[in-house]
Protein backbone atom coordinates (compact mmCIF):
# COMPACT_ATOMS: atom_id res chain seq x y z
CA UNK A 1 0.00 0.00 0.00
CA UNK A 2 1.74 3.48 -1.29
CA UNK A 3 2.27 5.74 1.63
CA UNK A 4 -0.33 8.68 1.60
CA UNK A 5 2.81 10.99 2.04
CA UNK A 6 3.57 10.40 -1.16
CA UNK A 7 0.13 11.23 -2.67
CA UNK A 8 0.08 15.09 -1.31
CA UNK A 9 2.03 17.41 -4.14
CA UNK A 10 4.85 18.57 -3.20
CA UNK A 11 4.66 21.74 -1.02
CA UNK A 12 5.35 25.24 -2.98
CA UNK A 13 8.34 27.03 -1.68
CA UNK A 14 7.92 30.85 -0.81
CA UNK A 15 8.88 33.11 -3.30
CA UNK A 16 11.57 34.77 -1.50
CA UNK A 17 12.83 31.64 -1.02
CA UNK A 18 13.03 30.50 -4.75
CA UNK A 19 14.21 34.11 -5.27
CA UNK A 20 17.45 33.77 -2.98
CA UNK A 21 18.26 30.59 -4.01
CA UNK A 22 17.76 31.70 -8.08
CA UNK A 23 20.30 34.91 -6.56
CA UNK A 24 22.81 32.20 -5.46
CA UNK A 25 22.61 29.87 -8.49
CA UNK A 26 25.09 29.76 -11.43
CA UNK A 27 24.17 31.61 -14.30
CA UNK A 28 23.66 28.93 -16.97
CA UNK A 29 22.82 31.44 -19.88
CA UNK A 30 25.33 34.22 -19.39
CA UNK A 31 28.80 34.56 -19.70
CA UNK A 32 31.30 35.94 -17.16
CA UNK A 33 32.65 38.65 -19.37
CA UNK A 34 28.93 39.33 -19.64
CA UNK A 35 28.57 39.86 -16.24
CA UNK A 36 31.53 41.81 -15.58
CA UNK A 37 30.40 44.30 -18.18
CA UNK A 38 26.60 44.47 -16.74
CA UNK A 39 27.79 44.46 -13.22
CA UNK A 40 30.10 47.33 -14.01
CA UNK A 41 27.49 49.50 -15.94
CA UNK A 42 25.35 48.59 -13.58
CA UNK A 43 27.94 50.08 -10.96
CA UNK A 44 28.44 53.35 -12.58
CA UNK A 45 24.28 53.92 -13.21
CA UNK A 46 23.95 53.39 -9.44
CA UNK A 47 26.96 55.66 -8.17
CA UNK A 48 25.76 58.08 -10.72
CA UNK A 49 22.23 57.95 -9.71
CA UNK A 50 23.13 57.77 -5.78
CA UNK A 51 25.43 61.06 -6.06
CA UNK A 52 22.90 62.73 -8.49
CA UNK A 53 20.63 62.33 -5.61
CA UNK A 54 22.72 63.41 -2.56
CA UNK A 55 23.15 66.20 -4.54
CA UNK A 56 19.82 67.18 -5.21
CA UNK A 57 20.18 67.64 -1.31
CA UNK A 58 22.06 69.85 -1.21
CA UNK A 59 20.53 72.41 -3.38
CA UNK A 60 19.05 75.59 -1.50
CA UNK A 61 15.65 74.54 -2.33
CA UNK A 62 15.66 71.07 -0.62
CA UNK A 63 16.93 72.47 2.75
CA UNK A 64 14.22 75.60 2.36
CA UNK A 65 11.56 73.14 1.52
CA UNK A 66 10.78 72.18 5.69
CA UNK A 67 8.31 74.82 6.83
CA UNK A 68 10.71 75.35 9.66
CA UNK A 69 13.55 76.38 7.53
CA UNK A 70 11.78 79.84 6.93
CA UNK A 71 13.04 81.67 9.58
CA UNK A 72 16.60 80.83 8.52
CA UNK A 73 16.00 81.47 5.30
CA UNK A 74 14.60 84.83 5.78
CA UNK A 75 17.80 85.87 8.14
CA UNK A 76 20.53 84.59 5.52
CA UNK A 77 18.61 86.33 2.66
CA UNK A 78 19.61 89.97 4.55
CA UNK A 79 23.41 88.64 4.93
CA UNK A 80 26.54 88.88 3.01
CA UNK A 81 26.59 84.92 2.22
CA UNK A 82 23.03 85.80 -0.20
CA UNK A 83 24.01 89.13 -1.73
CA UNK A 84 27.27 91.00 -2.06
CA UNK A 85 29.20 92.91 -4.61
CA UNK A 86 31.46 90.19 -5.90
CA UNK A 87 28.33 87.67 -7.49
CA UNK A 88 29.44 85.14 -5.05
CA UNK A 89 26.66 83.04 -3.19
CA UNK A 90 27.06 80.47 -0.33
CA UNK A 91 24.06 78.17 -0.35
CA UNK A 92 22.97 76.48 3.29
CA UNK A 93 25.34 73.16 2.24
CA UNK A 94 28.16 75.45 1.21
CA UNK A 95 28.41 76.01 5.13
CA UNK A 96 26.57 73.46 6.95
CA UNK A 97 27.95 70.35 4.86
CA UNK A 98 31.20 69.22 4.08
CA UNK A 99 33.03 68.54 1.23
CA UNK A 100 34.84 65.66 2.30
CA UNK A 101 32.82 62.35 1.54
CA UNK A 102 33.14 60.68 4.93
CA UNK A 103 31.80 64.16 6.89
CA UNK A 104 29.48 64.82 4.30
CA UNK A 105 27.60 61.24 4.30
CA UNK A 106 28.10 62.03 7.99
CA UNK A 107 26.35 64.91 7.68
CA UNK A 108 23.30 63.66 5.34
CA UNK A 109 22.72 60.85 8.28
CA UNK A 110 22.89 62.93 11.10
CA UNK A 111 20.36 65.81 9.07
CA UNK A 112 17.65 62.67 9.55
CA UNK A 113 17.09 64.41 13.43
CA UNK A 114 16.22 67.54 11.74
CA UNK A 115 13.45 65.70 8.84
CA UNK A 116 12.39 63.74 12.35
CA UNK A 117 12.10 67.45 14.16
CA UNK A 118 10.25 68.87 11.51
CA UNK A 119 7.75 65.98 11.94
CA UNK A 120 7.47 66.41 15.66
CA UNK A 121 6.92 70.10 15.13
CA UNK A 122 9.72 71.11 17.56
CA UNK A 123 10.32 74.40 15.94
CA UNK A 124 7.01 74.98 13.89
CA UNK A 125 5.72 78.08 15.52
CA UNK A 126 8.05 81.51 16.24
CA UNK A 127 7.84 80.78 19.50
CA UNK A 128 9.13 77.32 19.96
CA UNK A 129 11.85 78.42 17.36
CA UNK A 130 12.94 81.05 19.17
CA UNK A 131 13.11 78.65 22.67
CA UNK A 132 15.44 76.11 20.89
CA UNK A 133 17.46 79.37 18.69
CA UNK A 134 20.74 79.31 21.09
CA UNK A 135 20.40 75.19 21.75
CA UNK A 136 20.34 75.32 17.89
CA UNK A 137 23.01 77.70 17.46
CA UNK A 138 25.29 76.08 20.41
CA UNK A 139 25.12 73.09 18.21
CA UNK A 140 26.59 74.32 14.89
CA UNK A 141 29.19 76.19 16.87
CA UNK A 142 30.05 73.13 18.42
CA UNK A 143 30.81 71.37 15.23
CA UNK A 144 32.34 74.29 13.62
CA UNK A 145 35.12 75.09 16.53
CA UNK A 146 35.51 71.22 16.60
CA UNK A 147 36.57 70.88 13.03
CA UNK A 148 38.19 74.38 12.87
CA UNK A 149 35.70 75.86 11.05
CA UNK A 150 36.28 73.39 8.03
CA UNK A 151 33.51 74.48 5.92
CA UNK A 152 33.91 78.19 6.90
CA UNK A 153 37.63 77.70 4.87
CA UNK A 154 36.21 75.71 1.67
CA UNK A 155 36.02 79.39 0.53
CA UNK A 156 37.94 81.32 3.00
CA UNK A 157 41.77 81.46 3.89
CA UNK A 158 44.04 83.69 6.14
CA UNK A 159 46.67 82.66 3.64
CA UNK A 160 44.97 84.27 0.27
CA UNK A 161 43.87 87.32 2.29
CA UNK A 162 45.22 90.73 1.47
CA UNK A 163 45.23 92.72 4.66
CA UNK A 164 45.99 95.90 2.73
CA UNK A 165 42.66 95.82 1.38
CA UNK A 166 40.77 94.78 4.32
CA UNK A 167 39.48 97.56 6.30
CA UNK A 168 41.67 98.47 9.37
CA UNK A 169 39.49 96.78 12.15
CA UNK A 170 39.43 93.64 10.09
CA UNK A 171 43.03 93.12 9.16
CA UNK A 172 43.78 93.43 12.37
CA UNK A 173 41.61 91.37 14.01
CA UNK A 174 42.31 88.62 11.38
CA UNK A 175 46.58 89.04 12.03
CA UNK A 176 45.20 88.54 15.71
CA UNK A 177 43.43 85.87 14.87
CA UNK A 178 46.65 84.07 12.84
CA UNK A 179 48.67 84.78 15.82
CA UNK A 180 46.23 83.23 18.12
CA UNK A 181 45.47 80.34 16.91
CA UNK A 182 41.87 81.30 16.34
CA UNK A 183 39.34 79.77 14.23
CA UNK A 184 36.44 81.53 11.93
CA UNK A 185 33.65 80.97 14.51
CA UNK A 186 35.51 82.60 17.10
CA UNK A 187 34.19 85.51 15.80
CA UNK A 188 31.13 85.53 13.59
CA UNK A 189 28.95 83.16 14.85
CA UNK A 190 26.19 85.44 14.15
CA UNK A 191 27.27 85.46 10.10
CA UNK A 192 24.15 84.26 8.67
CA UNK A 193 21.93 83.97 11.38
CA UNK A 194 20.42 86.00 14.08
CA UNK A 195 22.09 85.73 17.36
CA UNK A 196 20.23 85.01 20.29
CA UNK A 197 20.56 86.83 23.55
CA UNK A 198 23.36 84.93 25.42
CA UNK A 199 25.21 83.89 23.09
CA UNK A 200 28.00 84.74 23.93
CA UNK A 201 28.58 83.26 27.25
CA UNK A 202 27.02 79.96 25.10
CA UNK A 203 29.87 79.83 23.13
CA UNK A 204 32.03 79.96 26.10
CA UNK A 205 30.24 77.48 27.65
CA UNK A 206 31.08 75.24 23.91
CA UNK A 207 34.47 76.52 23.80
CA UNK A 208 35.04 75.47 27.46
CA UNK A 209 33.45 71.93 26.83
CA UNK A 210 35.36 70.90 23.86
CA UNK A 211 38.43 71.89 25.33
CA UNK A 212 37.83 69.92 28.41
CA UNK A 213 36.82 66.59 26.11
CA UNK A 214 39.05 66.88 23.39
CA UNK A 215 42.76 65.47 23.70
CA UNK A 216 45.71 67.60 24.44
CA UNK A 217 43.65 69.85 27.05
CA UNK A 218 46.24 72.07 28.04
CA UNK A 219 46.72 73.37 24.44
CA UNK A 220 43.26 73.81 24.37
CA UNK A 221 42.91 75.48 27.55
CA UNK A 222 45.45 77.90 26.72
CA UNK A 223 42.94 78.45 23.26
CA UNK A 224 40.21 79.31 25.70
CA UNK A 225 42.09 81.57 27.86
CA UNK A 226 43.02 83.85 24.38
CA UNK A 227 39.38 83.19 23.35
CA UNK A 228 38.22 84.57 26.43
CA UNK A 229 40.96 87.87 26.05
CA UNK A 230 40.02 88.31 22.79
CA UNK A 231 36.29 88.17 23.34
CA UNK A 232 36.48 90.77 26.09
CA UNK A 233 35.39 88.22 29.14
CA UNK A 234 37.55 88.13 32.64
CA UNK A 235 39.58 84.78 32.45
CA UNK A 236 38.86 82.73 35.10
CA UNK B 1 32.49 60.87 24.19
CA UNK B 2 30.37 60.97 20.91
CA UNK B 3 26.73 61.08 21.35
CA UNK B 4 24.28 58.89 19.68
CA UNK B 5 23.81 60.48 16.35
CA UNK B 6 27.47 61.19 16.37
CA UNK B 7 28.37 57.55 16.63
CA UNK B 8 25.31 56.70 13.92
CA UNK B 9 26.59 59.10 11.08
CA UNK B 10 30.08 58.28 11.71
CA UNK B 11 29.11 54.40 11.26
CA UNK B 12 26.84 55.56 8.16
CA UNK B 13 29.62 56.88 6.70
CA UNK B 14 32.30 54.33 6.86
CA UNK B 15 29.41 52.23 5.42
CA UNK B 16 29.35 53.66 2.40
CA UNK B 17 33.08 54.61 2.29
CA UNK B 18 36.09 53.47 1.77
CA UNK B 19 35.85 50.44 4.68
CA UNK B 20 32.71 49.11 3.84
CA UNK B 21 32.99 49.11 0.07
CA UNK B 22 37.00 48.51 -0.49
CA UNK B 23 36.43 46.04 2.87
CA UNK B 24 33.80 43.74 1.05
CA UNK B 25 35.22 43.86 -2.43
CA UNK B 26 38.66 42.78 -0.60
CA UNK B 27 36.79 40.15 1.12
CA UNK B 28 35.17 39.01 -1.43
CA UNK B 29 38.67 37.88 -3.15
CA UNK B 30 39.62 35.12 -0.22
CA UNK B 31 37.69 32.14 1.42
CA UNK B 32 39.87 32.65 4.38
CA UNK B 33 37.54 34.67 7.20
CA UNK B 34 41.32 35.43 8.94
CA UNK B 35 42.60 37.35 6.09
CA UNK B 36 39.57 38.86 5.21
CA UNK B 37 38.92 40.56 8.58
CA UNK B 38 42.69 41.35 8.36
CA UNK B 39 42.27 43.21 4.95
CA UNK B 40 39.32 44.90 6.37
CA UNK B 41 40.68 46.30 8.99
CA UNK B 42 43.94 47.32 7.02
CA UNK B 43 41.43 49.56 5.05
CA UNK B 44 39.96 50.67 8.41
CA UNK B 45 43.13 52.11 9.31
CA UNK B 46 44.21 53.47 6.10
CA UNK B 47 40.86 55.13 5.28
CA UNK B 48 41.07 58.02 7.90
CA UNK B 49 44.76 58.30 7.35
CA UNK B 50 44.01 59.05 3.54
CA UNK B 51 40.66 60.43 3.65
CA UNK B 52 40.53 61.86 6.95
CA UNK B 53 40.50 65.42 8.18
CA UNK B 54 40.29 67.85 5.47
CA UNK B 55 42.32 69.66 2.75
CA UNK B 56 42.23 72.97 4.39
CA UNK B 57 42.32 72.36 8.19
CA UNK B 58 44.67 70.13 11.08
CA UNK B 59 42.10 68.86 12.60
CA UNK B 60 43.09 65.70 13.99
CA UNK B 61 41.39 62.39 13.52
CA UNK B 62 39.59 61.05 16.54
CA UNK B 63 40.35 57.61 18.07
CA UNK B 64 36.57 56.83 17.57
CA UNK B 65 36.67 57.45 14.02
CA UNK B 66 40.08 54.93 13.76
CA UNK B 67 38.00 52.84 15.91
CA UNK B 68 34.59 52.42 13.79
CA UNK B 69 36.53 52.70 10.34
CA UNK B 70 38.33 49.71 11.82
CA UNK B 71 35.25 47.40 13.25
CA UNK B 72 33.51 48.37 9.86
CA UNK B 73 36.10 47.22 7.85
CA UNK B 74 36.57 43.59 9.55
CA UNK B 75 33.03 43.66 9.47
CA UNK B 76 32.89 44.58 5.82
CA UNK B 77 35.62 41.95 5.18
CA UNK B 78 33.67 39.25 6.66
CA UNK B 79 30.58 40.19 5.00
CA UNK B 80 32.73 39.54 1.46
CA UNK B 81 34.42 36.64 2.33
CA UNK B 82 30.83 35.08 3.16
CA UNK B 83 29.54 36.34 -0.20
CA UNK B 84 32.64 34.64 -1.54
CA UNK B 85 31.54 31.50 0.27
CA UNK B 86 27.83 31.52 -0.76
CA UNK B 87 28.29 32.66 -4.16
CA UNK B 88 31.38 31.11 -5.50
CA UNK B 89 33.21 27.44 -5.77
CA UNK B 90 36.63 28.23 -6.10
Amino acid sequence: MADPKDELPPRRRGQLRRAWDAFWSPTGVLSTGFLLIAGFIGGILFWGGFHWSLELTNTEEFCTSCHTMETNLGEYRETIHYNNHSGVRAICSDCHVPHEWQYKMKAKIMAVKDVYHELLGTISTPEKYEERRLEMAAAVWKKMKATDSRECRNCHAFEYMDFTIQEARAADSHQKAIDEGMTCIDCHQGIAHDLPPGYLQEYRHVVETLAQTERGGRERQIDVAQIKTYLGIEAD
Amino acid sequence: MISTLDLLGTIGASVLGLPGILGVALGMMTRNWIVAAVMGGIVGVIAPLLLGGSHSTHVAISGAEYAIAIVVGILAGLVGTAVRHKGASI
